[in-house]
């Protein structure tokens, strides 16, 4: 468990506490400084924090660093089908016939039926 | 459950009747203090602002048709006047509906944790106390079926049966419509009730159960772990695939969707008449794309001020349930310096003292969601459009597990006080941990897709 590793005198559950407030501050922040920044790169900030504050919270709080790794693989589990559900997205999109790069399409010209 | 269990008394269970009657007083004295007097000074400050706009609105018109300005000159003072009056009288409407809101959700919340702290409290006190003796205890190993789930499942269904009109009748009742009455909540209100025994149920054959003997999963993949953990991870993972459907629903939809963003960016265009699609955070978002009369974004400080607090009450949250687990898991507790240690005198008092933090905190999530809608749905952002519908489902299904969270929350600071938590009986605090941060991840998800993409 965390709190029996200690940095400068404080659990690690305190110093995952302090990192997920900070970036939540960048998180809120972003958003205020669209004149400086592209929406663009407000979401890369958005998915970057994302990604900080899941670990954060899964590796931590939930305890996946520690426990057996089943539990981790658990976790994982639902990332197969949200991959697929965003491949879904991206082949459903009007634009995924022609703006998909080929690898994650399936071979579209072989589908062509000629009469 | 497992077995390791011990004889609850009715005077325990009367415990839940005196903290239902706290909870409800408390609820009354908020409603009365913010939805009644609070909210009708700001109604009689909102009637006073409406005035004045018609006054500014009546002496603009005339000048612009006497032709002493033109229509839409910035720089004439009446002009000015008018906007200010506009700003003015916007944001008095929406600090009544916040005060307002504010009030009778946590009347609302409240009576909704009184009623489940009481019933349970009546149904369990009254039953004679060699009752209690009769199913529990005895043996370490002993395991109990249990008929509440189905009881509690019953009652879940006759809730979303009248959900739709459930939804009318509170919107009448909170909003001051004629679109539905008290009496159109009646299906839903029978079938929270059946929800409300069934928990009761639940909690009568739970509460005697300490925690020791918890039985161990004897084949792959989790043999030798807990098996209510295995089952407690399974259950998250089915309700990941949940809001995966939520938010796929709304990353197709928005692919569709000609937003300002979507404009910008140069992936699609307007058609002449036709204006980009407005989402949540477009009336939000400072310099969102939804504008007022003035040509000025409704969104700024203010509008994020509610989503972005709620943001970091849930993090906090997730921290003070960790340090309840903490304390409870803890050898030797050590009582902390300051007032904060008065507050958490001893480990049993530190442990119910931090759930009811996170109590708080879940509580005034779910107040500043309703004010917040409450907010949108007055600047015209309703759930009969496509954006309205995927966004308030997505953060309502979401509200509804913090909401069923702080039910369950509400049981553990009773059990709290009956049980002396160790490392080797904690995992009831475990496992609510874990769904509790399981909504919170759902939320580090939803908060910047819904309220800032």
């Amino acid at each position: 468990m965390g709190e029996h590793k200690l940095i400068m005198g404080k659990d690690i559950y305190f110093w995952n506490f302090i990192v997920l407030m900070i970036f939540t501050f960048f998180e809120v922040g972003a958003v205020f400084f669209e004149e400086w920044f592209t929406l663009t790169t407000i979401w890369g900030i958005l998915i970057i924090v994302g990604i900080v504050k899941g670990f954060g919270i899964g590796a931590y709080f939930m305890h996946l660093w520690d426990d057996p790794r089943i539990y981790l693989r658990v976790a994982l589990f639902p990332t197969v089908f949200v991959l697929l559900m965003l491949w879904g997205i991206g082949l459903s999109n009007p634009e995924g016939v022609t703006g998909l790069p080929a690898w994650c399409t399936p071979n579209w010209d072989s589908l062509v039926t000629e009469r | 459950m497992g077995g390791g269990g011990s004889d609850v008394k009715n005077a325990v269970w009367m415990r839940a009747v005196l903290m239902a009657g706290m909870i409800l007083g408390l609820a009354v004295v908020s409603y009365a203090g913010l939805g009644v007097v609070a909210a009708n000074a700001k109604h009689d400050t909102w009637e006073s602002e409406e005035a004045e706009y018609d006054i500014a609105k009546k002496k603009y018109s005339a000048a612009v048709e006497n032709g002493t300005i033109t229509s839409g000159d910035e720089n004439e003072s009446l002009f000015v006047a008018y906007g200010n009056a506009y700003n003015d009288k916007t944001d008095a409407h929406l600090s009544y509906l916040t005060y307002r809101v504010a009030g009778l959700a946590i009347l609302f919340v409240g009576i909704i944790f009184a009623a489940f702290l009481s019933i349970s409290g009546i149904m369990n006190s009254s039953r004679a106390d060699e009752e209690h003796d009769e199913h529990h205890g005895h043996d370490e190993h002993e395991h109990h079926g249990s008929a509440s789930p189905i009881i509690f499942s019953f009652g879940c269904l006759l809730f979303l049966l009248g959900f739709p009109d459930f939804a009318d009748g509170l919107h009448g009742l909170m909003m001051g419509s004629t679109k539905g009455t008290i009496g159109d909540m009646s299906i839903s209100m029978i079938g929270l009730t059946v929800v409300t025994v069934g928990v009761a149920n639940w909690w009568r054959e739970d509460l005697p159960f300490n925690g020791y003997g918890e039985q161990l999963a004897t084949s792959d993949p989790f043999a030798g772990q807990h098996i209510r953990k295995a089952g407690i991870w399974v259950f998250l993972m089915s309700e990941v695939m949940v809001f995966a459907t939520f938010f796929s629903s709304y990353l197709r939809m928005r692919t569709e969707w000609c937003t300002k963003w979507a404009l910008d960016d140069g992936k699609c265009s307007l058609e002449s008449g036709e204006s980009v699609v407005l989402t949540a955070s477009d009336y939000l978002r400072p310099s969102g794309a939804k504008l007022d009369k003035f040509g000025e974004s409704v969104g700024d400080f203010w509008t994020m001020l509610p989503g972005a607090v709620n943001t970091f009450a849930l993090i906090i949250s997730s921290y003070t349930i960790v340090l309840a687990l903490k304390v409870a898991k803890s050898h030797d507790y050590k009582v902390p310096s300051g007032p904060l240690g008065k507050l958490m005198p001893t480990k049993k008092a530190a442990i119910r003292n931090y759930l009811i933090i996170t109590l708080a905190l879940g509580t005034m999530f779910i107040v500043l969601k309703l004010v917040e809608w409450s907010h949108l749905i007055a600047e015209g952002f309703t759930i009969g459009t496509e954006q309205g519908s995927i966004f308030y489902v997505a953060t309502g299904a979401h509200g509804v597990h913090v909401f069923a969270g702080l039910l369950v929350m509400l049981y553990m600071i009773f059990k709290a006080d009956t049980v002396e938590w160790n490392e080797d009986n904690a995992q009831g605090i475990e496992y609510f941990g874990l769904y509790w941060h399981f909504v919170d991840l759902a939320w580090v998800v939803i908060f910047p897709a819904f309220y800032l993409y």
